[in-house]
């Protein structure tokens, strides 16, 4: 790629600024202003919005979460090596199984501890826990 | 993979393995001082499996690794780190309500991809070591999880280093655009015969990435509060190995693919360099806080080391460089290590306060004479002073500047050493002052971190007062 060759991108890349840029520019000018009590609200599709939207969730949701990604993208390796099988021979096979083996570990490290129980009283370690102390 | 001599990868097989094998435990049974003594013969075997794996080298391992002496080094040296940091965080961990098993595991991970990178000859590998470092070490410096500071200092690192990591695969990215390779030597060929300002630009961003990882200026902001906040061993470990184990990765992309030899790069990481030893040393004068003035010393260090890659381009055979670098990286994980297990082991025995400002250190040889000396020792070789492992690296590192003609870079060098006499000197100097004579309720740390601390500082004077025999190794094997 020679500089000459990146000129048409730097070109798309000012024309996209250029385009968006008008778009809200001229909105700004030419919109009208309301200050009505509904301007600001956010719209959530004619619903009117019910409390803030700071509240806190539970961290089980984040741990489910997390989990969820841990065990699909295992699919994602298992299919890939799937699809290969023939040609990937025992040596594939060793591997995936090392894999397998590996997060079979991580299920039952997990189920050990007590992450897959819901409610923070199960989970070890957190019983009578003190809260965060602040540090000078 | 059929033909591979598995002994090449020894200590990888014993730290992954080893690794599962501790999950298991920890699963089967809770027990502190179990999962403690489990990691550290794994991290000693793993240092040990270096010596048969010496037969099965040089080997390629996939393409992704390289086993040769240069790896091997690295890896007993980071296994050695380690063992040291496991053994050291089971008296800091000591009376912490909770579970403390992890701990051991995610330093154990950790290893395994400071080693991973010690192998790296590929940019897969360089990434996965990078990432499986980081990560555990997110974990590890948030440990403490009930405290204020430890949890900022985590979140800043994960904040910080994801950035990184994405302006480093960027970097990749447009890389494998330009010269479509991934392998080292591949990388050195392709660059060689191309020309391509693409090229300036991956290198720009994988410099960037890198340099965060090794807190150079000016990617340095996040240093003196992650190290503040995180638990002693660990800031030692992060100083030692995290940062060893980059710079390991980094000389043998470096050489592996000639980058020396490209003009632009070397300027940039001269500038780099020479702001890292101003900057880190001017700040460490400003700090009263020891972990902060040790955080800002280290990123001077990290110029110092820098010079190194700068060498590599201008003097007539690059090993010097190497064998410098070298040196260099073992006396200075050798000495933070030290350092924090030291100021680590000070604190726990000067009550349960963490030692923070430089005002706690007022007194401390009347307090804690053993300890306190120790310390000193420490502290001068981070200075530099003869009969100290640092000499040695900093005469190093000078031999292979003049080599290379950098008058420019050592003149900051011996700037920066002078600057840093004086707060490494005024730390011993609040130790020695009369302090108020109140023999607190003195706590002797355990006799595992006792002796391991011993073992750092006379390793730390045998090299600096014999540096012959790990020169020799050095000059074989690289």
């Amino acid at each position: 790629m020679r500089s000459t060759e990146l000129l048409p991108f730097v070109v798309y890349f000012a024309a996209v600024i250029l385009l968006v840029a008008t778009m809200l520019g001229l909105s700004w000018l030419l919109g009208q202003r309301r200050a009505n009590k509904a301007t600001n609200m956010p719209f959530e599709s004619g619903v009117i919005s019910v409390g803030s939207s700071q509240i806190q969730l539970s961290v089980e949701f984040y741990l489910i979460a997390i989990f969820f990604v841990i065990f699909d993208l295992e699919t994602v390796f298992i299919f890939a090596w799937a699809i290969a099988f023939f040609e990937l021979g025992w040596a594939g096979y060793a591997a995936i199984m090392v894999f397998i083996v590996v997060l079979g570990v991580a299920l039952i490290y997990e189920w050990r501890s007590g992450a897959l129980d819901w409610g923070q009283k199960t989970r070890r370690g957190l019983e009578g826990a003190p809260p965060i102390e602040e540090t000078p | 993979m059929s033909g591979v001599n598995w002994w090449a990868i020894a200590p990888l097989l014993v730290l992954s393995g080893g690794a599962v094998l501790l999950m298991l435990l920890v699963a089967a049974r809770r027990d502190t001082p179990l999962s403690w003594i489990t990691t550290a013969l794994i991290l000693a075997a793993a240092a040990l499996s270096c010596l048969p794996a010496r037969e099965a080298i040089p080997q390629a391992v996939t393409p992704l690794l390289m086993a040769d002496s240069y790896a091997l080094f690295f890896t007993a040296l980071f296994a050695i780190c380690g063992l040291v940091t496991v053994i050291v965080s089971h008296e800091y961990l000591g009376e912490r309500h909770g579970e403390n098993e992890e701990f051991f595991l995610l330093v154990l991970l950790s290893t395994l991809g400071a080693v991973t990178l010690a192998y790296a000859n590929h940019f897969v590998a360089l990434l996965l070591g990078m990432e499986l470092m980081g990560v555990s070490l997110y974990a590890l410096i948030g440990y403490p999880d009930k405290l204020e500071l430890p949890l900022e200092a985590a979140i800043k690192y994960l904040v910080l280093s994801a950035a990184a990591s994405i302006t480093f695969v960027f970097g990749f990215a447009l890389l494998y655009a330009a010269v479509g390779v991934l392998d080292y030597p591949g990388i050195g060929a392709a660059l060689a015969s191309a020309d391509n300002p693409v090229l300036l630009a991956s290198a720009a961003m994988i410099v960037a990435g890198l340099g965060y990882k090794l807190s150079v200026v000016p990617f340095h902001m996040w240093t003196p509060d992650v190290y503040e906040g995180a638990p002693a061993p660990i800031t030692g470990f992060l100083a030692a190995v995290s940062k060893g184990a980059i710079f390991a990765a980094l000389l043998r992309w470096w050489m592996a693919s000639g980058l020396y030899e490209l003009p632009g790069l070397l300027t940039l990481v001269a500038l780099v360099a020479g702001a890292s030893m101003l900057v880190g040393n001017l700040l460490a004068l400003l700090q009263d806080n020891i972990k902060r003035v040790l955080a800002y010393s280290s990123i001077a260090h990290m110029g110092y080391l820098l010079i190194v890659l700068v060498a590599c381009g201008l003097v007539a055979d690059p090993h010097l460089a190497k064998e410098a670098a070298a040196y260099y990286l073992v006396a200075y994980s050798l000495t933070s290590l030290a350092a924090f297990t030291l100021l680590g082991l000070l604190s726990r025995a000067s009550g349960s306060k963490e030692l923070a400002s430089l005002d706690d250190l007022t007194g401390l040889f009347w307090r804690q004479p053993g300890l306190s000396l120790l310390f000193t020792v420490a502290l001068l070789s981070l200075a530099g002073i003869p009969l100290t492992a640092g000499f040695v690296g900093k005469f190093y590192l000078f031999s292979a500047g003049v080599a290379g003609s950098l008058w420019g870079l050592l003149a900051l060098l011996v700037i920066g050493s002078a600057i840093g006499l004086y707060y490494y000197l005024r730390m011993v100097y609040r130790m020695t002052l009369a302090g108020d004579a109140q023999p607190a309720a003195v706590e002797r740390p355990g006799w595992p971190a006792r002796l391991t601390c011993y073992g750092l500082v006379l390793a730390m004077l045998y090299l600096g007062i014999v540096p012959g025999p790990l020169m020799e190794i050095l000059r074989t094997i690289l």
